[in-house]
């Protein structure tokens, strides 16, 4: 099936199709893949994030679906 | 209704004031995690725009490598920081209400600590407590409106500095680069434009406005 990812912050260099930009590019899955399954694909470093899947929060255990727009977002230092 | 006199009101009080909008910031509550470079700025831009309560949230004392970017002075110097900035804001408006948490957040004291407000700015320094904030409240509390900071620090151009809105009630302010992490300065002027954003989205949320 295919999804949507969107990677913020230094994660825009792991994209799926490796162009630059965080801007969000399809990504083909396996049926029932869930967040975490993409995030071993795409080989995210095991840093802090923020995951959200179609705009609602998510975990790592989240279930996708077709069509589903994943959205990744690592904190960065500084306050 | 009695018009302010506009020879000696403030401009935030001029006659052509919105009452309605007033009204609804004064009777709005937003509760900011973290009192430093973000969260004292921020706190004070938003008493300035009339929110009438602010929880304060910071664990640590002023310092004086604090003063280059933070909201106090040099008399401040060793009090805790929520404490000192409430000290600072009563003095631009002195009937504000103002609670004052002197704690570390955590997963187990986050929620209670904040979920009486109507907006929640998160204005920690670091990447792992940002995360954890996060995710907690987007869990525990996903109608509850957050509004982040990520990459502030340098001196990359002020435009580059925006509010995003990332999920259904989870705003993003910053360049999402920019990181301390990476021997980066914290700049007044530059900390202060995340800051301003973060108020300006608060505001913008408590009267109802939604980002695309």
């Amino acid at each position: 099936m295919q999804i949507d990812v969107a990677l913020f912050a230094y994660l825009s260099k792991f994209q799926p199709d490796g162009a630059s930009g965080r801007g969000a590019r399809a990504f083909d899955v396996p049926d029932g893949a869930t967040v975490g399954d993409v995030i071993e694909m795409l080989e995210l470093p095991d840093e802090p994030r923020v995951v959200f899947v179609n705009s609602k929060h998510a975990t790592d255990d989240s279930v996708l679906s077709p069509g589903d727009r994943l959205a990744i977002f690592p904190p960065v230092a500084g306050g | 209704m009695v018009r302010p006199d506009a020879n000696t009101c403030p401009p935030a009080l001029e006659p052509t004031d919105d009452p309605a909008l007033r009204a609804r910031l004064a009777a709005s509550h937003v509760a900011i995690i973290g009192c430093g470079g973000l969260g004292s700025n921020a706190a004070l831009m938003l008493v300035r725009s009339g929110v009438g309560r602010l929880t304060l949230v910071d664990f640590d004392v002023v310092e004086v490598g604090n003063l280059n970017r933070q909201m106090f002075f040099r008399d401040q110097i060793g009090c805790p920081k929520a404490e000192a900035l409430a000290e600072t804001l009563r003095r631009v408006a002195p009937d504000v209400e103002l609670a004052i948490v002197h704690e570390c957040m955590t997963p187990d004291n986050l929620l209670a600590t904040v979920q009486d407000a109507d907006v929640v700015i998160e204005a920690v320094d670091r990447a792992e407590a940002k995360a954890m904030i996060a995710n907690v409240l987007c869990t525990e509390a996903p109608d509850l409106p957050l509004v982040s900071a990520s990459g502030l620090a340098g001196v990359a151009p002020a435009n580059e500095v925006v509010t995003e809105r990332v999920g259904e009630h989870f705003y993003l302010v910053g360049d999402c680069r920019s990181d301390v992490r990476d021997g980066l300065p914290l700049l007044a002027s530059r900390v202060m434009v995340a800051a301003a954003h973060q108020a300006h989205a608060a505001i913008r949320i408590l009267l109802g406005y939604e980002e695309p």
